[in-house]
């Protein structure tokens, strides 16, 4: 479904050149849980950036369904990450002047009904009208999660999503995503093989390359 | 939204802006009341053309004579009156007035033309030391029915017997008249001026300014309503330049201060606009919710701002204008010209400083929290 194939992404450091990614390619395919497992450092955040669009690789291509992200403008791609992919980051983002509620209904005014379900399946039945600052780390982190899901993407990328809370929030926090992308795929970033343990697939990640190949 | 949730940003914002709109406006208000009032005060020579004769004071007869020869538009009357200087308070200090003394008839006839509806009191009589004056002049001068205002020894005020108030006229414009007997016996020089009143009052203006070319040369002095204006607007001509710098200076500054106040406003908000575009949002959407946000800001406060002032003009009105009978247009059209460079200025550089922003912005800089 994305398909990367021999994608480099290189940053310029000081006339030096770092590649972040190198001449990686890779597959998601339909429904499954991929883990990107790798150490500080090792580019897995850029392989994300690249495989949803948010950067464009130095070279090598992407493709979305057989179409080359490359060749959509700006508001095609941000069209697509709105409607067809989700986003749960490492800290969890959110607007701090709407409540949890209204962080979702952002992004999709009409799902009044599904945001106030998903919510509460995800633990926040009370917490609907409460702005961010008044949410626990983890109860903020389940909100991006019910923000993530609630276009019912095709693929949620996660880029370490449990990085800001302790082990038992983020283990919730990864099954919750498991449990509720329905047949949507998940693309989860992190350097805890502990979290991946209900993955389909495992790819692992030293500095810019794939390795086990 | 953004707003609303964060009135203690934006209410400052729109409080800058409320307070420049306001200081802008009621500054010029208050300045343009000057001449509005000098204008106000002699807004009555525009019902008629005054000649009097310079030099030859029996020369009156032949100027009516020219002047009433083939005019471009039909006359109606020619009032043949006595007159003599007196003074009224203006915001800058005191004014020249005339006070014209005729005949009962004429003055029934001239007081028409002015638009009075009926005097308190009465009438002066023949040779009486009697004079009327109106409702704006009692005001002015804080005279009532009865008090003395013209005094032998008062060389503002001079005639030669005290002349006593005995009617006030009911009429918005600025008066003083007296009976021709009168000032017949008492001046020693008898000048007649001669009052032209054109039978279309609209067509006036347009009679005056043929008269005066028509006059030309000959040793007589013509008093027309549009030489008023004219010298008003000549005599306050180097004020309006310093006005204009002021304010050009202040909207200067203002604009500036509303512009880096804007940005450190918008640059508090990097991060969720960073996040926003991340998860699906456009540049483009961005900045039109920007573009609403602080059209909304700035038009708030601009509206705000003429509230206030004529809030502002209103008290001034009330405590220092009516009480003098000085005029002050609280709707003034000029002062508001001059409030619209504010929130169009404002509105170009907070916008600038936005676009520049976007131009080169990163979202994924954001969400690695490499800014904030
Ligand atoms: N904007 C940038 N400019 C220069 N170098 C960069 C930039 N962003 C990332 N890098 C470099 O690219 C490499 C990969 O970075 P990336 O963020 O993808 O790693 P990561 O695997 O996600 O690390 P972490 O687990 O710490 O988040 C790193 O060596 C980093 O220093
Ligand atoms: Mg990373």
């Amino acid at each position: 479904m994305i398909q990367a194939t021999n994608v480099s992404l290189v940053y310029n450091d000081h006339e030096k050149k770092v590649f972040a990614c190198n001449d990686v390619t890779l597959e998601v395919k339909p429904g499954e849980f991929l883990g990107i497992l790798g150490p500080s450092g090792s580019g897995k955040s850029s392989l994300l950036y690249l495989l949803s669009g948010l950067k464009n690789p130095s070279s090598g291509t992407i493709h979305h369904h057989g179409k080359d992200l490359q060749s959509l403008n700006d508001q095609q791609r941000a069209e697509l990450r709105k409607k067809h992919f989700g986003f749960v980051f490492q800290q969890p983002f959110l607007l701090g002047y709407l409540t949890a509620l209204e962080n979702i209904l952002a992004i999709s005014p009409a799902s009044k009904q599904r945001a106030e379900d998903l919510l509460a399946e995800l633990g926040l039945r009370d917490k609907l009208h409460r702005l961010p600052h008044e949410l626990s780390g983890g109860e903020r982190q389940r909100v991006c999660v019910a923000r993530a899901l609630i276009n019912q993407p095709e693929v949620i990328f996660a880029d370490e999503p449990t990085a800001a809370l302790d082990h038992t929030n983020g283990e919730q926090v990864v099954q919750l995503l498991n449990q509720h992308r329905g047949q949507g795929s998940l693309v989860m970033v992190t350097h805890d093989p502990t979290m991946l343990a209900s993955s389909d697939r495992v790819e692992r990640m030293t500095e810019g390359t794939l390795v086990g190949r | 939204m953004f707003l609303r949730r964060n009135a203690g940003k934006t209410v400052p914002l729109v409080l800058v802006i409320t307070l420049a709109v306001m200081l802008i406006q009621s500054i010029i208000a208050l300045i343009n009341s000057i001449p509005l009032s000098i204008r106000t005060i002699y807004r009555y020579t525009d019902a008629f053309l005054g000649v009097s004769p310079r030099l030859d004071p029996t020369m009156t007869p032949t100027f009516v004579k020219t002047l009433t020869t083939n005019p471009p538009v039909e006359i109606e009357k020619v009032i043949l009156c006595r007159a003599s200087g007196a003074q009224v308070k203006s915001i800058v200090g005191k004014w020249p007035f005339a006070v014209m003394a005729m005949e009962r008839a004429d003055l029934d006839y001239y007081l028409q033309r002015q638009g009075a509806k009926g005097i308190t009191g009465r009438f002066p009589k023949d040779g009486a030391p009697e004079m009327i004056i109106s409702e704006s002049v009692a005001r002015n001068l804080n005279l009532k029915l009865g008090d003395t205002f013209l005094k032998p020894d008062d060389s503002e005020n001079f005639s030669r017997m005290p002349v006593k108030v005995v009617g006030i006229i009911k009429a918005d414009r600025w008066m003083m008249l007296s009976n021709k007997q009168y000032f017949a016996d008492t001046q020693p020089i008898p000048i007649d001026f001669a009052l032209i009143f054109t039978k279309d009052i609209s067509k006036q203006g347009e009679y005056d300014r043929w008269a005066e070319r028509k006059m030309k040369g000959e040793f007589a002095q013509l008093f027309a309503f549009h030489q008023i204006e004219k010298q008003s607007s000549e005599m306050f001509a180097v004020l309006y330049k310093i006005i204009n710098l002021v304010i050009g200076v202040l909207v200067i500054v203002i604009t500036t201060m509303m512009g880096m106040l804007m940005n450190i406003y918008q640059s508090q908000r990097l991060v969720e606009f960073g996040l926003l575009q991340a998860i699906g949002f456009t540049k483009q959407q961005l900045l039109k919710r920007v573009l609403i946000e602080s059209l909304i800001v700035i038009v708030g406060g601009w509206f705000v701002g003429l509230a206030a002032a004529r809030g502002v003009l209103l008290i001034a009105q009330a405590a220092l204008m009516t009480p003098n009978a000085f005029a002050l247009d609280v709707a003034d059209p000029m002062a508001l010209m001059y409030t619209v460079p504010v929130p169009i200025a404002i509105l170009i550089v907070a916008i600038g400083t936005i676009w520049l922003r976007f131009r080169n912005f990163d979202p994924v800089a954001v969400v690695e929290r490499r800014l904030v």
